[in-house]
């Protein structure tokens, strides 16, 4: 059941499982009444290509919002590499890979420069990245002139694109069904092996009817994404952009659960000076975390501008706000040092959808805003709520489902040592 | 325990409602005809509410699709981040099934990918006011003949600075639209093929050296941009002796905008141009502040792009132009509608608004 927790992410309560039972709540309410337009694959392609932006830079913003920081600029950077690689292919002819190459340079350095004010000098990432807010929108301002700049179709592909339609014809898309499959077989292997090595380790194992029905949880969201995917009219499959963010989901989560750095940013960010004195380098962390913001930044506004079709002086308005929403509601901590990669891609497809469908059931842009609002203040004061409130976590009454019978050996009364010679045998470690 | 079951039956839930409505994908297309019938739904899709005219344009589609016989479905895309908002618009009139989809771009160049879904389904794309770039997947436009409003423009600023100040030459500045909205290109280069040849023999004298759109233009059409510009340029080339005599302002929102400005430096009157007619400016000419203003009926764009759609359902041709000037996009001359723009100034103002009660009433009343 450790494994579940590390499907769900280290360090939630309530708040992870709320999110994912808010998400399935909204896609009955609204499939009841639109009829079930919300659920028809072109809709959830549709859905996909549009926010999918919003996603990617989720997943930056919630490492920099564990790190204990913010970054309000991620608008405006984006809109500012948007128009240097727009530029770049229609004013100087760049063929569409090396405008994407330099549209991520120019990301690093934007986002090295911010990483350097807030890491080495110390300003607040607010301050900086506000500033970085103002700066680079003016200096989009001036190297567009403040025209829409088009973009040519080959580098649409990656905001706006499918995958081909490919091989014998079996009315869905056959690039999708084989991603599918991949993923899938990718899940249960992952499955298979995590319990092979646990076994070699001798620790323990839980029992084959868990493990499969967690596997056929994930196997059955698989297949009937799978089937919306690929379900769409002729031309259409899982959007590449889809399938970009699909793939920086997987390395940051990868990252921020497995790796030496991701549990250096929770430790910065739950506290920095406890983090400091047991040798991890904040500088270093605040100045990566600040770095990859603007390099997910850059993505973000590349991807947006193929979608587009064109770089517009008014983009990258309001992303910042757009992404945070989506990382709180998603289960982050204002304080830092709690938040998840998969909590946020939950609370971005939660704002996503909510979004989606209010525009199916023909509601005005006016009200759906203040909606939104109110759906953000109420997900993130749940969660405050329930966090304060020092109730039992969810997760851990799972846990105790999950541990070998109460004997007493394993009573928390056994487990207290009654003098310093009378130490339990085995510590259960919960 | 409980709580994976839940998620479990969750998901199950929204696995079957997602397969309930199983069927393989769409490969003959839209077999349903793309024919437009009676009782179709008509998507409007409008930019956002940031002046009256598109207040009122929502208003008059509302009137007229439901005289027509078909259903509307009108949006406005919010007023920070239009785009967007109205590219997720654009693809949800798709998902309920429009047949017609009429477009006032927030910004004509980046609902490239939404308009080529819309032809892939077989729908009718209308671009209404403003029209959609750098895409083939345009039908029709439908607006007034903006590049004849830029001429109007031009004419009423050279009528109104003989009228009243006095002969040449003419100190003038120049303000222009947002750079986003196609139009303002339009109605810039079509007012500047009237005044250069003044600026070259010398009648008009831009004191600034602006003349070009890229420094003239006013990003978002917004009043308080214009604004600071007008206050920027007369403390910086009027200060002391040299006196503005006129200007040439896209729309009723930025004059009104120039005049506060002028106003407040403490200057006199220039000759202002506008368009729109909107209800805050009538007494404004009435009164002889703002020169002049273009009328555009909105109603009556509202009702020609209806009347296409008419025409379309009954399987007529439509009756459009081919004016490149106008209407090339970038990769097409779209078929237009082009109507007529009507310039209105303190003399003919009671005149022109005949049948709009509203405005021939402030019209009346300032007289």
């Amino acid at each position: 059941m450790k494994n579940l927790k590390l499907l769900f992410g280290k360090g939630n309560s309530i708040g992870q499982y709320g999110m994912i039972i808010a998400l399935i709540a909204i896609v009955i309410f609204f499939s009841i009444t639109t009829n079930g337009l919300i659920l028809e694959p072109t809709n959830v392609i549709n859905l996909f290509l549009q926010y999918s932006y919003i996603l990617i830079l989720a997943l930056g913003m919630v490492m920099v919002i564990i790190a204990g920081h913010i970054d309000l600029s991620v608008g405006s950077v984006a809109a500012f590499v948007g128009i240097i690689v727009a530029q770049s292919m229609s004013v100087w002819h760049w063929p569409a890979w090396a405008a994407i190459i330099l549209g991520l340079a120019v990301g690093a350095l934007v986002g090295a420069w911010q990483g350097f004010w807030v890491a080495f000098v110390r300003v607040p990432a607010f301050i900086v990245t506000l500033a970085g807010q103002l700066i680079f929108r003016g200096a989009n301002q001036i190297i567009g002139q403040s025209t829409s700049v088009p973009t040519p179709n080959d580098y649409n592909a990656i905001g706006a694109g499918f995958l081909p339609d490919f091989g014998p014809n079996t009315n869905y898309s056959n690039g999708t069904l084989l991603i599918g499959l991949a993923t899938i077989i990718a899940l249960i292997v992952i499955e298979v092996r995590g319990r092979n090595r646990r076994k070699k380790m001798q620790a323990e194992v839980p029992p084959l009817w868990v493990s499969i029905v967690r596997t056929g949880v994930l196997v059955a969201v698989t297949l009937v994404a799978t089937y919306l995917f690929g379900a769409g009219p002729v031309g259409t499959s899982i959007p590449i952009v889809a399938i970009i963010l699909g793939v920086l989901t997987i390395i940051y989560g990868f990252i921020t659960k497995n790796t030496i750095f991701g549990r250096q940013v929770y430790a910065v960010g739950g506290n920095a000076s406890a983090a400091v004195l047991s040798g991890v380098s904040a500088r270093k962390v605040n100045f990566f975390v600040m770095a990859n913001m603007s390099v997910l930044a850059a993505i973000a506004g590349m991807v947006f501008v193929g979608y587009s079709n064109a770089s517009g002086p008014a983009d990258g308005t309001g992303w910042e706000l757009d992404a945070i929403a989506a990382v709180f509601v998603g289960g982050a901590a204002v304080a830092g040092g709690i938040g998840t990669i998969s909590g946020s891609i939950i609370g971005g497809l939660v704002m996503a959808l909510l979004s989606n469908g209010l525009q199916l059931m023909g509601i005005e842009s006016n009200k759906v805003q203040i909606i939104r609002g109110l759906v953000l203040l109420i997900a993130v004061a749940f969660d405050v709520y329930s966090k304060s409130q020092g109730r039992p976590s969810l997760i851990g009454g799972m846990m105790r489902q999950f541990q070998r019978k109460d004997t007493e050996q394993n009573t928390v009364a056994a487990q207290q040592p009654q003098s310093i010679q009378d130490q339990p045998e085995k510590v259960n470690t919960q | 325990m409980r709580k994976k079951l839940i998620a479990g039956i969750g998901l199950a839930l929204v696995a079957g409602l997602a397969l309930s409505g199983c069927s393989a994908r769409d490969s003959s297309g839209s077999d349903s005809s793309t024919a437009i019938k009676k009782g179709d739904l008509i998507g409007v899709a409008l930019p956002a509410k940031t002046s009256q005219n598109w207040v009122l344009a929502g208003a008059a589609f509302e009137k007229s699709i439901e005289k027509a016989g078909f259903k509307a479905d009108i949006q406005y895309a919010k007023a920070d981040g239009p785009v967007p908002d109205q590219q997720g618009q654009i693809s949800t009139m798709l998902t309920k099934g429009a047949k017609v989809i009429i477009i006032g771009a927030a910004d004509g160049s980046q609902l490239g990918s939404q308009v080529k879904a819309a032809k892939a389904k077989g729908t009718t794309v209308i671009a209404w006011d403003r029209n959609i770039l750098n895409t083939k997947n345009v039908d029709y436009y439908v607006a007034f003949n903006n590049y004849k409003v830029g001429q109007l423009q031009a004419n009423a600023l050279l009528q109104g600075l003989k009228e009243k100040k006095g002969s040449g030459p003419y100190n003038v500045e120049l303000f222009a639209g947002s750079p986003d909205d196609a139009n303002a290109t339009v109605f810039f280069n079509g007012a500047m093929s009237v005044l250069k040849p003044k600026i070259a023999d010398g009648t008009l004298k831009v004191v600034s050296g602006q003349t070009t759109f890229g420094k003239v233009n006013t990003q978002g059409w917004l009043a308080q941009k214009a604004q600071s510009r007008m206050t920027d340029l007369l403390s910086q080339y009027y200060s002391g002796d040299t006196k503005l005599d006129g200007v040439l302002s896209p729309n009723d929102t930025l004059a009104r905008a120039i005049l506060t400005a002028t106003k407040a430096a403490g200057k006199d009157n220039p000759v202002v141009t506008g368009q729109d007619s909107e209800t805050a400016s009538i007494p404004l000419i009435m009164k002889g502040e703002q020169y002049s203003t273009i009328y555009k009926n909105t109603t009556e764009e509202a009702q020609a792009a209806v009347d296409l759609v008419t025409t379309l359902s009954k399987g007529d041709k439509p009756d459009t132009k081919i004016d490149k000037t106008n209407n090339y996009n970038g990769v097409k001359t779209v078929p237009a509608i082009e109507l007529t723009p009507i310039l209105v100034t303190k003399e003919n103002a009671v005149e022109a608004y005949k049948g709009n009660s509203t405005l021939e009433d402030l019209a009346k009343a300032g007289q």
